[in-house]
């Protein structure tokens, strides 16, 4: 990656192809998120919480993969979901910096970027493009839902709604993995807490994130699937 | 004293790290069912002793309703993985040996120390566990994302005794409820049965309670003084009787030793802890066996030019303890209770064992108490002992000859016979858990192993006890991929901790 800050100047020629840009998920099994998209993502993704390795912070985001650098959501071209999390429908384009020091930047090494890119940034007029329109209505919900999922994440802790679940999966060529790191909304401990949760839109993100916990059943099955096209793929003689 | 002799109600006395833990343990455990008060004299301060704590400390914490960051920040508090002991064999400058806190690897299932034994090539703490790697390198015992007092490595603390004492005190009184009385004790009164019935002081007159703490320090004014228990002397196995304190500030970016460093010296030995924000220095010896200036001497080549700028504090230590812990309805906490010099930092983990056992054990009537007391007599006293021993055990192997001190110390009528007799069991086999059957041990036989074989000791190898060498193999392997996976991984104490300053450790 390339990350650099946006700028008129170096960037008004670009073009770029959207639906490239989420190849950069292809190796993430994690993507963070902020509160106001969760109810939503959790209709499609498992939702955890994980803790940030720099500062040993939690902070939401989806599962597509279950191991490290595995997204079984990538079929080689596209995302095969109905809804994706902003901070990939973001990319190329990032924030960096905090609050009044944050700025829009792009990575120049995405593979999205390139002379057949279907969308611009400017037009001919050197207005702002509704697909970056689109992308700057994205950002700002990133940067605003900052303090937002922080609110939320220390009510969950708070309330203590929150405890650690150990993915021990099998597969069906017999294989397993374990995989560590990953928090989720317990529905017992929810029911016990439910009178400390004010907010009622508050206790139905809480809610949908216990129940998408169901969902990880499906990144099982895909996992299968793959393992079978990898076995079918290595059959000798075929 | 309530009418039926329901106990309703203890009385603390005296503040520092022995009585705000204790006020801490059972006014956590008790709630509303006990009231608890803590009388101090404000101005007369506390000693502040104990600067290394034993990983029992995370628990009395947790126990007592502290979160780890806010302890860390607020004592100044580092993380102690063990203690190095350097020149303690030989005196050369490269002789050193580690007592790490993490057990020989596969201990007690599978005991190494055998087949160390059969080919001591290496050291013994070295080659059994990876611990000694992460403190050779500076490094901490966990990650940010290592929850509330969980640790990737065990650990310990080296903290801030007087700000230990300000933290608990704060806790204490905002959030457990503990009734806090700033007086000078002028006087103690006495039932015609002995018990204590009120503390008097100057300003607040009797203060009664059901049941007396006393944690007066080396006063000792209710068990000591008011009830008359003797001290008894030990120092005729523990020489050390005095200790020259200095603090010196260290850079703000400067590595922090994950481990106590004792260095043995011609008269005593020297600790060194280091804080984020200084090193705690002081020279233990025995007054018997050298002068002051001597030592002071020794002292300044140890820190350094920087000794020209500190203040050296001199202390008096006394090697002991009481007869009896618990008499009536007195029981001492603390340096009230004894203490001996912290080569292996038994002073806090000492005050946290009693307060925690005041604490479940709390009687519910007078007439209860006189068996509790029993029960912790002999638990208390039996522990005295075995630390006693086991510090004995640090000076009789030595093979330093360069003053009367090392010289005495090995001389068998200074040596408690059970230690003795030990030694010559662990000739031909290693310390075990047979050897330490007791429900209050105090050190596993773990870290007699690492002491008896870091000084030199060797156990004679027997062909039948070396049955399972693959499974040894095994272990010695991974101690070393142990030790490559964390000294690749962990951060350093100084990045950790400066992070901490930022970022709080999560709850799970």
């Amino acid at each position: 990656m390339t990350i650099v800050p946006l700028n008129r100047a170096a960037h008004s020629g670009l073009r770029i192809d959207p639906a490239r840009a989420a190849e950069a998920a292809a190796a993430v099994h994690l993507v963070p998120l902020v509160a106001s998209e969760i109810r939503q993502v959790a209709g499609q993704f498992p939702v955890f919480l994980a803790k940030d390795a720099e500062t040993g912070q939690f902070y939401p985001a989806a599962l597509m993969g279950l191991e490290p650098q595995e997204n079984l959501f990538w079929n080689g071209a596209a995302l095969e979901a109905d809804v994706l999390p902003l901070n990939l429908l973001r990319l190329p384009f990032f924030v960096v910096g905090e609050d009044a020091e944050a700025a829009i930047a792009i990575d120049e090494a995405s593979p999205a970027i390139g002379p057949q890119g279907t969308c611009a940034i400017v037009d001919a007029e050197g207005a702002e493009t509704d697909y970056f329109r689109s992308v700057q209505t994205i950002l700002g919900r990133l940067l605003q839902g900052r303090e937002e999922t922080r609110r939320l994440v220390d009510m969950m802790l708070e309330t203590k709604v929150v405890r650690e679940i150990k993915l021990d999966l099998a597969f069906h060529d017999g294989s397993t993995s374990l995989l560590t790191g990953l928090y989720g909304i317990d529905e017992v401990a929810l029911g016990r807490a439910r009178e400390k949760i004010a907010a009622f839109d508050d206790l139905m993100i809480l809610a949908a994130m216990a129940l998408s916990l169901d969902k990880v059943a499906a990144l099982v099955r895909r996992k299968n699937a793959r393992i079978e096209a990898q076995s079918a793929w290595f059959t000798p003689g075929s | 004293m309530a009418e039926n002799g329901a106990i309703r109600s203890v009385c603390i006395v005296g503040g520092g790290s022995a009585g705000w833990l204790t006020a801490g343990l059972i006014a956590a455990r008790h709630g509303a069912d006990l009231k608890v008060t803590l009388v101090e004299s404000v101005r007369r301060g506390i000693i502040g002793v104990g600067e290394g704590t034993w990983p029992t400390m995370r628990n009395t914490l947790r126990k007592i309703g502290l979160s780890e960051t806010d302890f860390m920040r607020a004592t100044h508090a580092s993380f102690k993985q063990g203690a190095k002991f350097a020149r303690w064999r030989t005196g050369a400058a490269d002789d050193f040996y580690y007592h790490p806190l993490v057990l020989p690897e596969g201990f007690p299932d599978l005991d190494l120390a055998p087949y160390w034994n059969a080919d001591p090539q290496q050291s013994f703490s070295d080659t059994v566990c990876f611990q000694e790697a992460l403190c050779e390198a500076s490094l901490a015992p966990k990650l940010m994302t290592s929850p509330d007092y969980v640790g990737v490595a065990n650990y310990a603390y080296h903290l801030d005794a007087v700000r230990l004492g300000e933290l608990l005190a704060e806790h204490c009184r905002g959030k457990l409820g503990v009734h806090h009385i700033d007086d000078d004790i002028i006087d103690v009164r006495l039932t015609e049965k002995g018990d204590v019935s009120a503390v008097v002081g100057e300003r607040h007159g009797a203060i009664e309670a059901d049941l007396f703490v006393d944690c007066t320090g080396f006063a000792s004014r209710l068990l000591g003084e008011a009830l008359g228990v003797p001290f008894i002397d030990r120092s005729d196995v523990l020489f050390v009787d005095r200790a020259l304190a200095v603090q010196l500030p260290v850079e703000e970016d400067s590595p922090i030793a994950s481990h106590t460093i004792s260095t043995a010296q011609r008269h005593g030995w020297i600790w060194d802890i280091g804080l984020p924000t200084r090193r705690g220095i002081g020279y233990v010896w025995s007054s018997r066996h050298a002068g002051n200036e001597r030592v002071e001497e020794e002292l300044a080549a140890y820190v350094g030019p920087d000794f020209a700028k500190l203040s050296p504090r001199e202390i008096t230590i006394r090697s002991g303890h009481r007869a009896q812990f618990w008499k009536n309805n007195v029981v001492a906490v603390g340096l009230a209770a004894g203490f001996l010099e912290p080569l292996e930092a038994s002073a806090l983990v000492l005050i946290e064992l009693s307060a925690d056992y005041i604490a479940t054990s709390m009687p519910a009537s007078r007439s209860a108490m006189d068996f509790v007391a029993r029960r912790f007599n002999t638990m208390t006293r039996y522990r005295w002992d075995r630390i006693i021993e086991f510090l004995k055990l640090h000076y009789v192997l030595s093979e330093r000859e360069d003053s009367a001190f090392w010289r005495d110390n090995r001389d068998p009528a200074t040596i408690p016979q059970d230690l003795q007799d030990q030694l010559e069991l662990w000739r031909d086999s290693p310390p075990g858990e047979h050897d330490f059957a007791s429900a209050h041990e105090m050190f596993p036989a773990a870290s007699y192993q690492y002491v008896l074989y870091g000084m030199g000791f060797r156990t004679r190898p027997r062909p039948g006890r070396l049955g399972d060498a693959e499974a040894a193999q095994d272990a010695f392997d991974r101690t070393a991929a142990l030790k490559r996976k964390l000294t690749a991984t962990m951060p350093s104490n100084r990045a950790l901790l400066t992070r901490l300053a930022q970022y709080r450790f999560p709850p799970l």
